[in-house]
């Protein structure tokens, strides 16, 4: 299974992180298009969410909750987790068929594991940090007027390192 | 257990939808109509948003667009057929531990309405199907499909 890339969305829609790996495979497309299909990508959730939730069965305490997870299309699928606050953690891949069936799982928990165990003790617990006040992806950082202080830059705690080195011990990894 | 069909024509206006079974959640005429409008972009767009895409957008061999194909939302499985002619068959139903090949429900579906609706003389391209004999192939294949627990029927 090859992993394509991997963004961090907040509730609003702003870029918190964005990677992408094996870029030979992508098409090739300029840094603002880039923005441009990130915000693509952000938008066909939000709206794919508010229609599966108008499609879903109604809640009968005992069904699983229905919650997007994954989108497949031609050539590549795209894993979603989505926490309580509102932040989305989204990952391209593509479409591997796992002999077990469970591929789709092991992508959707190690999001979970990403979250859980590399963003929050990395980026939430950094002593740094405060929230809302991120550094997103195409932020030029300037001075936020009253104050002095800079935005929080995730590139300055070891959120990545710890990324990359998760990502490539994983067994889908190719 | 299966929830709804819809079908959708190649401008993105709903041409047909059914609850297939008492599980479906009621929706009413209009909400039906922007389901289906909003899963036509819905369609493009995930084409467009991918990083890696089918070569000039196309599946070759079955000559339908790149696009949505299947969504899996924790206890519901969307699936979306795409023929030719840029007409989209998509089917809600509830994950099951059969593995029901819901892209066979699909084509029958397909099937059903080439045989009931297009060759209906009074049918009008592009409208919506009011179809009655559709309607009962659609059900006999819903009920069919129920009985044999999901595996190949006949």
């Amino acid at each position: 299974m090859t992993l394509y890339s991997f963004h961090i969305f907040d509730r609003r829609g702003k870029t918190l992180f964005t990677k992408q790996y094996n870029a030979h495979f992508h098409q090739k497309v300029s840094s603002q298009s880039e923005e441009e299909q990130r915000k693509l990508v952000f938008g066909m959730l939000f709206s794919l969410r508010e229609i599966m939730g108008t499609l879903a069965p109604p809640n009968d305490g005992f069904s699983e909750p229905t919650v997007l997870q994954s989108v497949k299309t031609g050539r590549c699928t795209v894993h979603v987790y989505e926490t309580i606050s509102g932040m989305r953690l989204v990952m391209y891949t593509d479409n591997f068929k796992q002999s077990d069936g469970n591929g789709n799982l092991a992508v959707r928990e190690s999001l979970r594991y990403i979250y859980a165990n590399i963003w929050v003790e990395y980026v939430v617990r950094s002593p740094l940090y405060r929230p809302g006040d991120l550094l997103a992806v195409g932020d030029k950082g300037e001075d936020l007027g009253s104050s002095n202080r800079r935005r929080f830059d995730i590139h300055s705690t070891e959120f990545e390192k710890r990324l990359d080195a998760l990502v490539t011990k994983q067994k889908w990894y190719k | 257990m299966f929830l709804s069909l819809f079908i959708v024509n190649q401008s993105g206006g709903l041409v047909y939808h059914r609850p297939l079974s008492p599980l479906a959640p009621k929706i009413d005429t209009n909400d039906w109509l922007r389901i289906g409008s909003t899963f036509h972009s819905l369609h493009c767009l995930a084409a467009e948003a991918a990083p890696v895409r089918l070569p000039k957008n196309r599946n070759q061999r079955t000559g339908a667009d790149d696009g949505i194909e299947v969504i899996d939302a924790g206890g519901m499985i969307l699936q979306c057929l795409q023929t030719r002619t840029g007409m989209k068959f998509v089917i809600t139903s509830t994950k099951t531990k059969e593995d029901c090949d819901l892209s066979a429900v699909l084509r029958e579906v397909y099937l059903l309405y080439v045989d009931c609706a297009l060759k209906n003389p009074f049918y009008e391209l592009d409208m919506p199907i009011k179809v009655d004999l559709f309607n009962r192939g659609v059900d006999l294949l819903i009920e069919q499909y129920h009985s044999s627990g999901g595996s190949s029927r006949r």
